[in-house]
């Protein structure tokens, strides 16, 4: 017997362990849901260590997916300031378009009111000399266009056209010294010649001195010349001086278009003295 | 051929930068002539016989996109290229400051040129007005626009140079 055991002592023991063990489990299998005395000691002893590595992973995972935050945020930011810029880009050239719609439009108006056939233009030049006040137009013989025809915008008179080539003319604006319109006084109809003065003014010269010329009158083309069309806005009188002496007075005229701001202009097409 | 093409490169690239892009940016009378400058370069460093040709050629063109008058900056540019070309050997023309300087002067000799031939020759009687008026600035501004581009000119040498 003690051969025996000496023999197969290392089965013996082993399936005593393996008895042993399902002996354990099978009188615990009553008390599933309380921890006896082996599972509280365990766990009392290894909770704080829990405690302690949980703590640094959280913070561990807490930092790394802060980090990945801050790389996808650095991502997304320099996205969304991309897409800023271009969504200002946008916003700037809708707001141009807007502008340029409420141009167009109110020239548009201005054609339907002209009896004469027009011809729309963009001004693509300025004259390099700040003595002389000639623009460049996008049109030209091509498009139908004289030398001599009337320049207008929806606010008045622009000027005329001198030097016309194939597929762009010049423009000889109100405000140069070799310009002259025929005008008269709206209110009053006083007559005069509305010359230009360089730098951005007019003045109505030969209008006599009896006649009634206030200041904030406003300067319409008579029609004279067959150039421009009667009534068509020239400018607003912003001085009248009257001396003792000579037989006209000296007015200074403001144009009705900002010479300075053009961009698009319509071409009168059909002359009156044609 | 090469230097040909080149000139006329540049030359149309001033005369974009002239009437389109710089009208839109600055306002009367701060708009620079940059033609003007070319004339002073040409009379100052140039060495060609057909300079002067291509400094009434310049003042030609010009006209076609200034005023009214064809001929006027022809008249004045051949005038001003002509009496730097005299002087010009009595210069130290590689100076910097004296192309700013000389650039400065040419503007208010040819605005002068100017208002001598528009007195005399044309219907714009109130044109000295302006003229005048932007006499200063313009000089100024055409020295400021000299500099700028003798600066750039210098530094592209300094560097081929190197």
């Amino acid at each position: 017997m003690l051969d025996f055991i000496k023999k197969y002592r290392l089965h013996i023991a082993t399936g005593g362990v393996l008895l042993a063990a399902f002996v354990f489990y099978s009188l615990n299998l009553k008390q599933k849901s309380h921890a006896n005395a082996f599972e509280r000691g365990v766990q009392n002893v290894m909770a704080p260590f829990y405690r302690v590595v949980d703590r640094v992973s959280g913070t561990v995972t807490l930092v790394w997916e802060d980090y990945l935050d801050l790389v996808n945020v650095r991502r997304e930011n320099k996205e969304l300031r991309e897409s800023v810029k271009t969504l200002n880009a946008r916003l700037l050239e809708t707001h141009e378009a807007v502008l340029a719609n409420e141009r167009l439009k109110k020239l548009l108006d201005m054609k339907n009111t002209l009896r004469v056939p027009t011809m729309a233009a963009s001004v693509i030049g300025e004259d390099g000399a700040p003595w002389f006040k000639t623009i460049l137009i996008d049109r030209g013989e091509s498009d139908g266009l004289r030398e001599g025809m009337a320049v207008v915008t929806s606010e008045g008179v622009v000027g005329q056209l001198v030097k016309v080539a194939a597929r762009s003319s010049r423009v000889l604006l109100l405000t140069d010294n070799a310009s002259a319109v025929a005008g008269v006084v709206q209110r009053s109809r006083a007559r005069g010649v509305v010359k230009g003065k360089g730098g951005g003014r007019c003045a109505l010269d030969f209008a006599v001195h009896d006649e009634d010329v206030k200041v904030g009158d406003l300067v319409v083309a008579s029609g004279i010349g067959g150039v421009f069309p009667k009534g068509m806005p020239v400018g607003e009188v912003t001085m009248v001086k009257k001396g003792d002496y000579g037989i006209f007075q000296t007015i200074e005229v403001r144009p009705a278009v900002n010479i300075t701001r053009l961009e698009e202009v319509l071409v009168l097409l059909q002359q009156n003295n044609d | 051929m090469i230097k040909i093409l080149k000139y006329a490169t540049i030359i149309t690239g001033l005369l974009v930068a002239q009437v389109t892009l710089l009208p839109a940016h600055f306002t009367d009378p701060f708009k620079p002539n940059l033609l003007i400058i070319v004339v002073a370069y040409l009379a100052l460093k140039g060495t060609s016989r057909a300079d002067a040709g291509l400094a009434f050629l310049l003042g030609l063109v010009q006209d076609c996109f200034s005023g009214l008058y064809l001929g006027l900056n022809g008249f004045s540019f051949l005038v001003i290229y002509l009496l730097l070309k005299k002087t010009a050997d009595r210069l130290y023309t590689d100076s910097y400051y004296l192309m700013i300087l000389v650039v400065f002067l040419i503007t208010i000799v040819n605005s002068f040129i100017h208002l001598f031939l528009l007195a005399i020759f044309s219907v714009a009687d109130g044109v000295y007005a302006p003229l005048l008026a932007a006499l200063l600035p313009q000089g100024l501004v055409n020295a400021l626009a000299a500099s700028l581009l003798s600066g750039a000119t210098a530094l592209k040498a300094a560097e081929e140079g190197k």
